[in-house]
């Protein structure tokens, strides 16, 4: 392997390095990365301030994030705390952490600190109220520590002992070492804010084994959490999740059919020769992957067939064969023919309006993953291979579908772009477009930004790509930092329409600058493109202009490679360009000057008017 | 074995991991090599562990001011 920067080589250092589960190897590909020459970064993205703060030593723990961050495109400038100085790194607001200016803090207790003091024998309720106040110290200090940083939290759980003490004894009190930081874990994830993430350290142990993530003699030696194995399971999860913050999981999984979702090809097998369902083992593994299917699509991940396939042979499987799980209406978009799958997986992507950037694309035949790599890159390929046993884990290991936060949207996704499909069906059977957006019976809900909002306007900012003026990205602690400020306006809107709820939709920050209102973001989910929404955005933009006595509204555009769409929008509406550089465009409209627009959105609230 | 034989397979463990040829001998230290940070001690102890099939015990490595003191140390934990 050549140590030098071509794109190959660091694909490829990338995928190892996110693959490794041993120190060896993670250790190795970090030397090559810092002995190679790092490639011409063209991001001016600015690094990622981490401070890693806790009850261990962060050495070298920190090296592992910071090699693993990188291959993933994040770099950082690190903090390492004092060994087992957290507490008072946080509690004193003169010390060094804050003077770093964190972005964002990985804080690791140390397990053994969490034990209960009381007897064995103690009633459990007392004992689960001990369990109860760790989790609220815990939680209070990530709180405090946000409340002084503004900057977000990562927060480790507890390890469970693998000591063999007490025998089963261990499972019939919360007494115990084992049983007690169980609980304040659990505690500790069921109330936790939004703005604390958790990093799930039982987990990973337990996935490891606990024998093999516990390490006595490097604890003793340099006061290490585990095993030089389990610092690399820690650091793996610690950079998903920060690479995750600000990059939202994948929308769509498209699936190929034969030898995917069924054993077997349905051109020359049949209906009734394909394998599925209880009747065979292999049967059974492809229903279970189904059945894993099934419940992304409930979670809010849109389902698309992309398939080398007779459409009506494909469809009869769907329609007729009795153990299917899933079924045509599991399904946003299905392309059953002879194209190239990547001529598909594009088609698909327009009828949904998703980026193929938010494209997973699972087959069973590395050739199909391989053209598909080639022609459509920005779409993720999982090679599920010849059995499917492996299936569902060869999918999860990307780790693409897991959701920061679980929204009402999310749960109501498919069913939404059902509604879609008759709206359409609607606009074709209406002759003009006027008449068609009338028979919608349209009702918009306009709102200051609502802490119960929060999760869900975190991830539209975090998401949004296209219809997305600025692409400017928040954490939900800065999103949270907007609530009651003076000196901003930040709204929603929601959309329902006779066909259902299109949920929230669309999110505005502006912020008063003198007399002028500048509209800092201003996004929009595509699926309510073309329904007049972006006009009562604008009436409501100005509507609150004037409330807050601005006579004029700016009006920012900084292109992306996403956001054409939007490129004229401003002047669309009758603002005028008061700057025009490559990287930023600025438009400018007195508040007098506008014409407010009449839709088909009756308008049943507006944003600072109590409801 | 002999502090001479374990020095030749720690050779082929150094060839393994450190990037620039490092030579085992047995005054040589952690000091006198650049990449020989805290991050290589542990990924050192593991390969040898693993090459030697031994398990050090807890403080016993840190104990070892030079590669020769480390090779008698091994040699010891070989021995049955």
């Amino acid at each position: 392997m050549a140590l030098s920067g071509d794109a190959a080589f660091w694909g490829h250092l990338a995928a190892r390095s996110r693959q490794a589960t041993s120190f060896s190897e993670l250790f190795f590909l970090s030397t090559l990365r810092k002995k190679a020459k790092l490639p011409a970064n063209e991001s001016v993205q600015p690094k990622l301030r981490l401070a890693l703060i806790g009850g261990y030593n962060l050495y070298p723990l920190h090296e592992l994030v910071a090699h693993l961050l990188v291959t993933r495109g994040v770099e950082c400038e690190r903090f390492l705390g004092e060994y087992d100085n957290f507490v008072s790194e946080i509690l004193d607001a003169s010390s060094r952490l804050y003077a770093f200016k964190p972005d964002l803090a990985f804080i690791l207790p140390n397990a053994s600190h969490y034990r209960f003091s009381g007897s064995l024998l103690d009633a459990v309720e007392h004992q689960r109220e001990a369990a109860v106040g760790a989790a609220e110290h815990l939680l209070n200090l990530a709180q405090t520590f946000i409340k002084r940083s503004g900057a977000a939290v990562i927060l480790a759980n507890l390890a469970l002992p693998g000591d063999l003490d007490l025998g089963s004894f261990r499972s019939r009190t919360l007494g115990a070492d084992w049983s007690f930081r169980k609980a304040v874990n659990l505690e500790l994830g069921l109330r936790a804010p939004a703005g604390v993430q958790i990093c799930d350290v039982e987990f990973l142990s337990a996935r490891r084994g606990t024998m093999a993530a516990e390490d006595s003699r490097a604890w003793y030696e340099s006061k290490q959490l585990g095993s030089p194995d389990f610092l690399v399971d820690i650091a793996q999860e610690l950079s998903h999740l920060i690479a995750s913050r600000k990059q939202g999981p994948k929308k769509v999984l498209a699936v190929d059919l034969d030898n995917t979702l069924w054993g077997g090809v349905i051109a020359e097998d049949g209906v009734e020769g394909i394998e599925l369902g209880d009747t065979s083992p292999r049967g059974e593994a492809f229903k279970a992957f189904q059945n894993h299917l099934l419940a992304l699509s409930e979670r809010g991940v849109l389902l698309a067939v992309c398939s080398k396939n007779d459409d009506a042979r494909a469809r009869e499987v769907f329609e007729k064969h009795p153990e299917m799980v899933l079924r045509l209406e599991h399904f946003a978009a299905f392309q059953a023919n002879w194209n190239p799958k990547s001529d598909n997986l594009q088609r698909i992507a327009d009828e949904l309006r998703v980026g193929l950037d938010s494209f997973v694309f699972a087959d069973d035949n590395p050739a199909e993953i391989e053209i598909v790599r080639q022609f459509q890159p920005q779409v993720e390929g999982v090679l599920l291979g010849a059995d499917p046993a492996e299936f569902i884990r060869r999918l999860q290991a990307g780790r693409h579908f897991e959701p920061r936060n679980v929204t009402e949207e999310d749960l109501e996704r498919t069913a939404q772009y059902r509604q879609e499909r008759r709206r359409t069906e609607l606009a074709a059977s209406v002759t003009d477009m006027p008449a068609y957006l009338a028979s919608l019976e349209m009702r918009g809900t306009i709102k200051e930004f609502d802490p119960l909002d929060l999760p869900r306007i975190a991830q539209l900012i975090a998401r949004s790509n296209q219809f997305n003026l600025t692409t400017v990205r928040r954490s939900e602690t800065e999103i949270q930092g907007l609530l009651g400020r003076p000196d901003y306006r930040c709204f929603t809107m929601r959309l329902e329409d006779r066909f259902g709820d299109s949920g929230l939709i669309s999110v505005v920050i502006a912020k008063i600058e003198g007399g002028v209102l500048v509209l800092d973001t201003w996004l929009m989910s595509c699926r309510v493109l073309k329904r007049q929404v972006e006009n009562e955005i604008m009436n409501e933009i100005f509507r609150l202009a004037e409330a807050a006595g601005c006579a004029t509204v700016r009006g920012i555009y900084l292109p992306t490679a996403k956001n054409g769409m939007v490129a004229g929008i401003y002047e669309e509406f009758g603002f005028v360009r008061t700057e025009d550089s490559a990287a930023r465009k600025e438009f400018e409209l007195k508040v007098e000057k506008y014409q407010g627009c009449s839709t088909k959105i009756r308008i049943t609230r507006r944003a600072y008017e109590a409801s | 074995m002999k502090q001479a034989e374990v020095l030749t397979k720690l050779q082929e463990v150094f060839d393994g991991i450190f990037l620039e040829k490092v030579a085992a001998k047995p005054e040589l230290s952690a000091a006198d090599v650049e990449e020989w940070d805290s991050l290589m001690q542990i990924s050192l102890v593991i390969a040898v562990e693993q090459k030697f099939r031994v398990r050090f015990r807890v403080g016993e490595v840190e104990a070892a001011r030079n590669l020769g003191e480390f090779a008698d140390l091994i040699a010891k934990r070989m021995e049955p």
